[in-house]
Formats: structure tokens, C-alpha cells, sequence
């Protein structure tokens, strides 16, 4: 028979130093303290992603990849960190059979040889700018502003319930002769389509 | 001391991942990380007015379980109990049986409860743990959205999908209890689909009473499945079955063996921006014999479905029906008959709910269901809600339900012997047992790294069932118990770092049952359930670096009364080492201080729970 009166108190013993000793471990390892740009860092992150990820969902048209060995150009526009971040991550690294690179742009101009754009939200109030710099080539437009579809952009990220969301355009796509696959318009969180 | 340093940036990385680690990650799984929360809990929780709490796959992965039941215990809002190595009791808000019949379960979207006994046979429930995405938990009744037997609480288990387990997964374990192994391979179909298949084996020990013999109740089961999906939330379509075996030792005469497959087919559609379609059907046999007492085939068909739509801007309106045919035939032994031996059961179900946006920050929802069954008709199961968002964060709801537990064949067909004189029957006019529910709850989370919830609850109980003597001699099943049952449940949890997490949950529960005064049972109300007045528990999350995990969990529960189970503490841990990317390996020990307890039965026959250590290796390629 289980002695009544020991075991309990033994138990409770062992449990309080099991605990004590977990949180010696903690105090050991202090992690890096919770602070306010985590969120930010973390969404910047999940957005690099994206750009990375859509390479493999949108098909551009032969003239923007002329050869086998063309490479993918992901162009980024008023976000140094995010670029700096995808660069790290793609320089060297082949999806869809091509290498990727990343530019920090600045001048429209530029844009134009991109097969993504990345326009960030401080450089919302160029957008136009940026469309029609580039109208007519097969760029996929992305931006993280309210209304940018509007705008003349293609696909726009959205934080809606804490996530990382995005909402596609697809008659805009298709004027630039993008096609978008229907994985990419199932995941998306709003498909627009016959809206200018 | 520079050591100290590199685990301390590790311990950052863990948690923070870089866009290297997120590009493994599927479009629907970046598109489903939380960017503004440090919980990692589903958003739509803070919303729902009602008592729910999601397991998550990481939880599940960090216990280190082994088995589903197991894996409910991480829900502060269930009662689960381990009976013998094969069966556990488990439920919400009191009546705590091995033969519940209170709580209902989901398993993607298929009723798992036999309408044998209206409860759930454990030992032919599981899914492969590792392609579980969660498990809704809700405590309190769902009848509105999910019928008859949701009284008091719903189960939801809800697996990934198809697209989000590609690739190969194998997984292989070993300890003094728990043998086993299970593999899943995920591929894409040319058509555009995604598909996994998986198979998985365990065997497990005897387990012993408290005078050291064997109750003889070792098991093995093996499953086998596959999931395929196309499409997303705008046009979908998912087929999904299992098929499983399993053989179950018992004292005397000979093995138990029980076998079943199911196949389920779901479609979806977006008809518009705010309104949608989903009908779903399946098939689902099982079999079980039990040598001595009974064997039973059961064929269940099941059709539902259902339409959201937004008629106005402040109306989410959901309605949708269901039938659901299941053909039973048993077996019947000398010692325990069902009569008719065999027969065809039918449910039919119309439902309608509303939300309705009263204020910006007020929410009502208005929703009511009416179900047939074959036994007593039509059953009115409505129910009211009312959210109230006082701050961004801050959830206060409230609400009032009627739910109620139809008859099942246990009620209503059972005899033993199986021949006159029978000193059981079942009871010819057996009704169903009816809750009215009112609920207060309150959810919060103040700040990023605290979040909480607190529910009381006052259920009141008419018709539950009782043993009353019967005339010609023996018992009759009749409702002749009525009572109430109320209590509150607390959760919490603190991200007290980055790299460590604390969770903690209470049960409190009284519940007062007396025979009418019609009643002339002498058997009492024991027969109900026997349940704990407290329970508890903690756990601490703690990543130790880049590599490591160390988890531990601390469970009390208070004394059963009747018969009387003495209060258990129990302590469980877990320490899991990242080895590579693709490698995980963890050391699961459970009850691992003070003596073998038992946790439900009667303490002579009742099973001893003892201490248990799991080896498992995890490979993902």
C-alpha cells in the first residue's frame, strides 16, 4: 500500500525542485528580450518570402526570359532592409532552373528590366510614376498599400488578422501578359478582376 | 562565458526566423503566420463567444505524446482520463465515463461517436499526430452548429492539408510502454492537387493492477490513409480516408479485434465575395468483436451541407442540413443482447444561425437547430450569444443554450442476459436528456506576451438517465435524475521571453444530481460519471538555445468520489534536440516522480498508471 502520509509530501518536494531548477535554466538563458520591431523585422520578413515564392507562380512572357540562363530580377523599391535580407537569401540560389537577383532601385528606369517590383510603402505616392514607367514590360508590380491595386499594381500585401495577406489584380496582370497560377489566386485573400 | 553569448543569439534565432527558414514554408503556411502576435494563437479565438481552446501541432509536438487521448489532456477544458492501456474516459464539464456520452468528436469533419452508446470508442479513434494542424476544444454545448450529443463540449481534430504535408515524414519511437512507427509521403498530382499517403503501427503494453498482476489489456493497431486536396477556400475539393486494425487483449475468453475504413468527400465553393457553399459526404464502417459479450458492424452515410452568406452588412447568415443512415447489427452473447439485434438508424437536421453586427463592438448571434432521430423525434436545440469587444483585446460573451443527448441504442435496446428474466432492459420509453446552458466569459489578452480566459458556467440537467427497478424484477433504463452541474475554467499563458513560455489552466466543477422524487431507483446517481472537483495544471515551453527544447508539465487532479480514486499529481517532460534540419530527436518520460496512481475505477480493478519514458526519432525529407 502507498504510505498516505509520505508520499505526497516527497512528491511535492520533488516538484518544487523540478521547478526551481527550470527556472535556474531560464535565468541561464536569457533570450533576447521581446521588443516593439520584432513584429515589424518578422513581417518584413514573411513579405521577402512572398517575393521570393511568387517567382515559381507567375509566368512571364518568353521575351522577358530570353535565354535558359537569363536570371530572375527582383527589384526593390524604398525597403534597403527587406533587399538586403532577399539578397542574402537568393544571391546563389536557382529556383524554377534560374538564379535570382536582388536590386535596391531608385530611378524608374531601372524597374523596367525587373521581373518583380517591389514598391514599399513609403514610396506609395510614386506608384503611378513607377506603372507608367514600366507599362507595357512584363513586371509584376507588388506593394503593400491600401488601394494600390487601383494604382496599377498587380499584387498588394495586406496585414489582416496579424498576417501576412496579399490581393491580386488579375486584369492588370494580364495587360502585362503575366499569368498568375490558380495556386497563387486560391491562396490570395481577395482576387479582383474586370476593375481598371 | 562566450558559450553563454552564442546560445543566447541562438535562442533569438529560434524564434525569429530568417527568410532562409520561411522559404521551406508553403504559400498557405507564410500567408498563416502571425506577424502581430507573440502567442501564435489563432486569431479568430479572440473573437469566439464561446469556451474554446485550440491544441496546436507545435503543442502536440512538444508534449511528446504518443496517442490522441494523451494529446487532449493539453486542454485545460477536458476531463481525460486513462482507464486501462486501450480506453480512456474523457469529457467536458462532468460525467466522466468510459462510456461518456456528453462530449462529441470530429475528426475532419466526421462524427466519431457510435451510436452504440452515443459516446466515443477511444481505441479505434487516431490520426496520425505529425499532419494534425489543431484541435478545437470547445467546452460547453454546440448543438446549434453540431446536433444532438454536443452537450457538453465539442471535439475537433483538424488535420493539415494535403499541400502542407509534401515530402517524406518518418517517425519511429520506443519506450517501456509505446512501441511504434509511422511514415507519410506527400506528393503533388499533375491535375494541379496535392496528396499525401501514410501508414502507422504501435504496440503497447499490459498494464497492472495495484497488487502487480496484469490486467491483460495490451494492444496493437495499425492505420493506413490518404489525403488529396485541390483547390482552396474560392473552389475546393478533398477526399480523405483511413482504413485500421487493431487486436485488444482481454482477461478471458480470447483477443478482441476491431477494424474499420471510412471515406470522406468535401466540396467548396465561393458563390460570391460573401457567400459560399460546402457539402460534405461520407461513408464509415467499423467493426468490433468482443469475444463473451457482443460483436458489431456498423455502416454509416452521412450527407451535410451548408451555405454562409451575407444578406446585409451587419448579418453573417449560416444554414445548412444533414442526414446521416447508419445500419447496425450486433452480435449478441448469453450474458448481454441488443434488441433488435439489428437496426437502421436515421438523423435528419436543419439549422440556422445569425450574427448580427448590433454595434461595432457588439456581436449577437441567434441560432437555432431542429434534429430527428428515430427514437423521439424532432429535437429543438437553440442557442443565444452575445460578444461584446470592449477594447481591442478584451472579449466579454455570454450566453444561453438548450442542448440535449438523444437516446442511443444503449438506452433504449440493450437486455442482459440476452433472455427473459433480464436483470437489465432497456428502457422502452427512454427520452433524451436535456441541458439547459448559461455562460460568462471573459478574454484577454492585456499584453503581446500575457493572454487569458475565464468561463463559468451553470448547466441545468432533466431526464438523465437512471436504473429503475422494474416490475417483473431486475432494472429498467429510464430519466429519472435530474441536477446541475457549475463550475469555471481559467487558462493563461505568459511568453516570459522570447525562448520561454509558461501555461497554466484550472477545472473547477460541482455538480449536484438527485433522483426525481418519482424515482425508486435504489441505485443511486454514481453511474452518471465520476469526476474530480479541481484540476490543474502548468507547463513550461522553454527553447534552450538553437537546438533544444525542454518542456514540463505539472497535472493535479482532486479525488473522484464515487468510487473513490484518490487525487494524483503528475509530472511529465520532454527534451527535444534539433540534431539537423531534417532530424529531430526527443526523450518523453511521463509520471516521472512519485508512485504508479490510477486515474479512473474502481481502485482494486483499476489500472496503476506508472512512470513511462519515450524515445522518438523524427525525420523529414
Amino acid at each position: 500500500m502507498i504510505n498516505l502520509k509520505s508520499a505526497p509530501l516527497r512528491r511535492w518536494r520533488q516538484l518544487a525542485s523540478a521547478w526551481l531548477a527550470l527556472i535556474a535554466i531560464a535565468a541561464v538563458f536569457p533570450a533576447a528580450a521581446q521588443s516593439d520591431g520584432d513584429a515589424a523585422v518578422l513581417e518584413r520578413r514573411v513579405k521577402a518570402t512572398f517575393l521570393y515564392k511568387f517567382l515559381s507562380y507567375v509566368e512571364w512572357p518568353e521575351n522577358a526570359l530570353p535565354k535558359p540562363n537569363t536570371p530572375f530580377t527582383i527589384a526593390v523599391i524604398g525597403d534597403d532592409a527587406l533587399a538586403a535580407e532577399l539578397a542574402e537569401f537568393a544571391g546563389g540560389r536557382a529556383t524554377e532552373g534560374r538564379s535570382v537577383v536582388v536590386r535596391k532601385v531608385n530611378d524608374p528606369g531601372e524597374a523596367a528590366s525587373a521581373h518583380i517590383l517591389f514598391v514599399a510603402r513609403g514610396e506609395n505616392p510614386r506608384l503611378s510614376q513607377l506603372v507608367k514607367a514600366t507599362q507595357s514590360k512584363p513586371v509584376l508590380i507588388v506593394t503593400e498599400s491600401d488601394g494600390a491595386l487601383a494604382s496599377g499594381s498587380m499584387i498588394n500585401f495586406v496585414v489582416s488578422g496579424g498576417r501576412v495577406r496579399f490581393e491580386i489584380s488579375v486584369d492588370a496582370a494580364d495587360r502585362r501578359q503575366l499569368k498568375l497560377s490558380s495556386r497563387l489566386l486560391t491562396v490570395a485573400l481577395n482576387v479582383r478582376v474586370g476593375t481598371p | 562565458m562566450a558559450a553563454l553569448s552564442l546560445f543566447t543569439s541562438w535562442a533569438a534565432c529560434a524564434a525569429d526566423p530568417k527568410v532562409r527558414d520561411l522559404a521551406d514554408l508553403s504559400l498557405e503556411q507564410l500567408s498563416n503566420i502571425e506577424v502581430t502576435s507573440v502567442s501564435r494563437r489563432a486569431e479568430r479565438l479572440q473573437d469566439a463567444a464561446a469556451s474554446i481552446f485550440v491544441i496546436t501541432a507545435d503543442d502536440i509536438r512538444r508534449s511528446g505524446v504518443s496517442s490522441l487521448p494523451e494529446a487532449l489532456r493539453l486542454a485545460p477544458n477536458l476531463q481525460v482520463a486513462r482507464v486501462s492501456a486501450n480506453s480512456y474516459a474523457i469529457s467536458a464539464r462532468g460525467f466522466n465515463n468510459a462510456i461518456g456520452n456528453k462530449l462529441l468528436v470530429l475528426i475532419d469533419g466526421r462524427t466519431v461517436y457510435t451510436p452504440l452508446f452515443s459516446g466515443v470508442f477511444w481505441d479505434s479513434q487516431d490520426v496520425m499526430l505529425e499532419d494534425v494542424e489543431r484541435i478545437e476544444v470547445i467546452s460547453g454545448p454546440g448543438a446549434t452548429l453540431w446536433g444532438a450529443n454536443a452537450v457538453n463540449g465539442v471535439i475537433n481534430v483538424i488535420t493539415r492539408p494535403a499541400g502542407e504535408t509534401q515530402g517524406t515524414l518518418l517517425a519511429a519511437g520506443g519506450g517501456n510502454q509505446t512501441k511504434g512507427g509511422a511514415a507519410r509521403y506527400g506528393g503533388e498530382m499533375s491535375s494541379g492537387g496535392h496528396y499525401r499517403v501514410y501508414g502507422q503501427y504501435f504496440d503497447r503494453a499490459n498494464t497492472e493492477h495495484a497488487n502487480g498482476t496484469s490486467v491483460f489489456d495490451d494492444w496493437n493497431s495499425g492505420r493506413i490513409g490518404f489525403r488529396a486536396d485541390w483547390g482552396g477556400t474560392a473552389r475546393g475539393f478533398t477526399m480523405q480516408g483511413d482504413a485500421y486494425r487493431g487486436e485488444l487483449d482481454q482477461a478471458l475468453p480470447g483477443t478482441q479485434r476491431i477494424s474499420g475504413v471510412n471515406l470522406l468527400a468535401r466540396w467548396n465553393r465561393q458563390l460570391a465575395e460573401n457567400s459560399s457553399v460546402r457539402v460534405q459526404a461520407y461513408y464509415d464502417r467499423t467493426e468490433r468483436t468482443q469475444p463473451g459479450t457482443f460483436a458489431e458492424h456498423l455502416d454509416i452515410f452521412d450527407l451535410e451541407f451548408q451555405h454562409t452568406l451575407r444578406p446585409a452588412a451587419s448579418h453573417h447568415l449560416l444554414w445548412g442540413g444533414g442526414y446521416r443512415y447508419a445500419f447496425d447489427r450486433v452480435d449478441n452473447s448469453a450474458a448481454l443482447a441488443f434488441l433488435p439485434a439489428d437496426r437502421n438508424l436515421r438523423w435528419a437536421n436543419v439549422f440556422v444561425q445569425d450574427e448580427i453586427a448590433l454595434a461595432p463592438d457588439l456581436d449577437l448571434t441567434l441560432g437555432v437547430k431542429a434534429e430527428s432521430n428515430v427514437y423521439t423525434g424532432v429535437e429543438w436545440l437553440p442557442n443565444a450569444r452575445l460578444a461584446w469587444k470592449a477594447a481591442a483585446n478584451h472579449l466579454l460573451w455570454g450566453s444561453v443554450s438548450r442542448a440535449a443527448r438523444a437516446p442511443s441504442r444503449l438506452d433504449r435496446d440493450l437486455f442482459s442476459p440476452a433472455k427473459p428474466p433480464f436483470l437489465l432492459a432497456g428502457g422502452p420509453n427512454f427520452q433524451s436528456e436535456v441541458s439547459k446552458v448559461f455562460e460568462l466569459g471573459y478574454r484577454s489578452q492585456p499584453m503581446s506576451a500575457v493572454s487569458y480566459s475565464i468561463t463559468a458556467f451553470h448547466h441545468i440537467y432533466d431526464r438523465l438517465r437512471s436504473l429503475e427497478p422494474a416490475p417483473g424484477g431486475g432494472l429498467v433504463i429510464d430519466n429519472k435524475i435530474d441536477g446541475t452541474g457549475n463550475g469555471v475554467e481559467a487558462w493563461g499563458s505568459y511568453q516570459a521571453t522570447q525562448a520561454w513560455r509558461l501555461s497554466a489552466g484550472l477545472l473547477e466543477l460541482r455538480q449536484r444530481l438527485a433522483l426525481r422524487s418519482d424515482s425508486l431507483s435504489t441505485q443511486g446517481v454514481a453511474a452518471e460519471g465520476n469526476d474530480p472537483k479541481h484540476q490543474w495544471m502548468l507547463r513550461s515551453s522553454l527553447n534552450l538555445g538553437r537546438a533544444y527544447e525542454l518542456d514540463m508539465t505539472v497535472r493535479h487532479v482532486s479525488a473522484l468520489p464515487s468510487p473513490l480514486v484518490p487525487a494524483y499529481t503528475a509530472f511529465d517532460a520532454r527534451l527535444g534536440w534539433r540534431v539537423s534540419r531534417d532530424l529531430e530527436l526527443s526523450l518523453t518520460g511521463q509520471n516521472l516522480f512519485g508512485p504508479a496512481h490510477i486515474e479512473f475505477g474502481n481502485p482494486a480493478t483499476a489500472s496503476l498508471v506508472e512512470r513511462s519514458v519515450f524515445l522518438k526519432a523524427l525525420w523529414r525529407m
